[in-house]
């Protein structure tokens, strides 16, 4: 049973809501139509239908390369950040290690200090030491930004589930290697995929940890296009935007299938 | 289970090692730097160079006034986002469809995001066009390369942020308070500002300083919405570094931004803090 003006109030909320879902999603969408525009221009709504901008950007093979340099630097910084953060987690959650507390913290810190500080810290040090500008540098600032969100999520699975499943398994006669692989590791498994799905995509996406150590022949995607869109607004620009929005939505629709994006949702603070 | 000492500081070892060689060193560098002019001597010269004249002041001023805007808009888009996925959906169903509306943004670059907003805000862009049609402005208004076109972009970005930290914190309220002050005759929205509000409150000071954070050290957003126009502390950093290659001074203002936003962030702690004595003092 709801009163009048509770009713006036759900819709209220719900008008404000939808607005907002509409804010969120609105320029995704306005992109993906417009790349399909049969015009030299950016023009909404789009005229005609063509997959030119497609074909051409996928001509152009500094894109590729730059396709390439970024998914190759986000497979290999989730992989090296995941071996840091699930035994980082372990160690924080099950050991009473002194100064465990401090190492959360400083593992955890590239989420709130800025990234541009990150970067310029790496291209100074790493000019220092010669090995600036380079596919190391980028990969190292890559896994310092994404260990933050491997640890949490991995943590937050730790601290949720029934250690007595561990203590069962040592009683049975397990010893701690064992236990781990046969009981803790298939219990978190799901907060890794999600800690290192979304750390996958944080690369994926990055410019302001990248755009230090670029070169013209070493760019990732992000910081190509950042550079492209200063100089130039085409529906090239829209269809190369677009794929990327298309590799978000399978990625979220990953996310959903394997660990449920509802769950997800609820560790990432 | 218990890991003993010994083998968690094995475990730690390579992490830690990491970590130390590519995030606390190369950091510890630049406070350094910071302090040292041109020839490496010791000097607050590049500290001095900030306050010379009004132009780093402004600059910083800039920098935490669009911040500030941002943040509020985020909290007044994002909160009831994050009330309404939690206290409205019914079905997990209908909430993995707001969580994928919310998410999706997210993982997507901040420059795609921008470049959308560039389409819509443009002369001839869609919101433009709306407006003329709904006979609200006779010509298009200048949307684009304003202050107001990079708070808006940095809302954009920062939203799925705030809805994700305010939902997190919405979920555990009891469920049972609320039930509780509707028995009592409060009507829906008395409850809300009463009961639920008050208790999501460590959710909101927690998403609007992950979001103010973001929002001071965006560089992508600022540099494409502004058009040039508008100079953040984040696009002087870069300048610094990337562009006239004074690792030193750009360091002084990387600390520089560092030190003001943690101060921020500490003065808003300690006023939250003090309200919620005060309140409880009220009370008892």
């Amino acid at each position: 049973m709801t009163t009048f003006p509770e009713r006036i109030g759900r819709f209220l909320l719900t008008a404000v809501v939808w607005a907002g879902f509409v804010f969120l999603t609105l320029p995704l969408i306005i992109i993906v139509a417009v790349s399909f525009t049969e015009t030299e221009y950016l023009s909404f709504p789009p005229v005609g239908f063509t997959l030119r901008w497609y074909e051409q950007f996928l001509a152009d093979t500094s894109y590729l390369e730059s396709i390439g340099l970024s998914a190759s630097i986000a497979v290999a910084s989730t992989a090296i950040a995941t071996l840091i953060g699930v035994p980082t987690a372990l160690v924080i959650a099950r050991s009473t290690l002194p100064g465990r507390k401090l190492v959360s913290t400083i593992f955890l810190s590239p989420l709130i200090l800025p990234t541009i500080v990150v970067g310029a810290a790496l291209l100074q040090y790493a000019s220092a030491l010669g090995f600036a500008r380079s596919y190391l540098a980028l990969l190292a600032g890559h896994v310092v930004i994404i260990v933050p969100y491997i640890l949490r999520t991995v943590l937050a699975s730790l601290e949720r589930f029934d250690q007595s499943l561990e203590e069962a398994g040592q009683d049975l006669g397990a010893n701690g290697v064992t236990t781990f692989f046969l009981v803790t590791l298939p219990i978190i498994k799901p907060g890794i995929v999600a800690g290192a799905l979304f750390a996958l995509i944080i690369s994926w996406i990055n410019v302001e940890l990248s755009i230090f150590n670029s070169t013209a022949s070493l760019m990732p995607l992000p910081v190509k296009l950042f550079n492209y869109v200063q100089y130039a607004v085409d529906p090239m620009m829209a269809a190369i935007s677009a794929a990327t929005i298309y590799v978000a939505i399978v990625a979220v629709v990953v996310l959903d299938i394997f660990v449920g994006i509802d769950r997800v949702a609820a560790t990432q603070k | 289970m218990r890991i003993k000492n010994f083998w968690a500081a094995i475990l730690l070892g390579v992490p830690v090692a990491f970590m130390a060689a590519f995030f606390i060193v190369p950091f510890l560098v630049v406070v350094v730097a910071s302090f040292q002019d041109k020839e490496g001597a010791w000097s607050l010269s590049n500290y001095g160079r900030i306050f010379a004249d009004t132009y780093y002041p402004s600059v910083l001023y800039t920098t935490f006034k669009l911040s500030l805007l941002s943040t509020a808009a985020s909290f007044l888009i994002g909160y009831p986002i994050a009330y309404y996925i939690v206290n409205v959906v019914r079905s997990r169903m209908g909430r993995r469809i707001c969580y994928i509306l919310v998410i999706m943004p997210l993982f997507t670059s901040n420059i795609v995001r921008s470049f959308g907003w560039i389409i819509l805000l443009g002369r001839q862009g869609l919101v433009n066009s709306t407006l003329v049609t709904l006979g609200l402005t006779d010509r298009p208004i200048p949307l684009l390369f304003t202050e107001l076109s990079i708070v808006i972009g940095l809302t954009y970005i920062l939203v799925p942020f705030m809805v994700l930290t305010v939902a997190s914190v919405l979920q555990t309220i009891d469920k049972s308070l609320v039930e509780a002050a509707l028995d009592l005759g409060t009507s829906r929205l008395g409850t809300f500002l009463r009961v639920t509000f008050p208790l999501s409150l460590p959710g909101v000071v927690a998403g609007s300083l992950i979001v103010f954070t973001l929002a001071v050290s965006a560089y992508v957003v600022p540099s494409i919405m502004s058009g040039g126009r508008t100079v953040v502390m984040a696009m002087s950093i870069f300048e610094q570094y990337g562009a006239l290659f004074d690792f030193n001074f750009g360091a002084a203002l990387a600390v520089g931004l560092l030190v003001v936003t943690l101060i921020l962030i500490a003065l808003y702690l300690f006023f939250i803090e003090r309200q919620s004595a005060t309140r409880k003092a009220v009370k008892s």
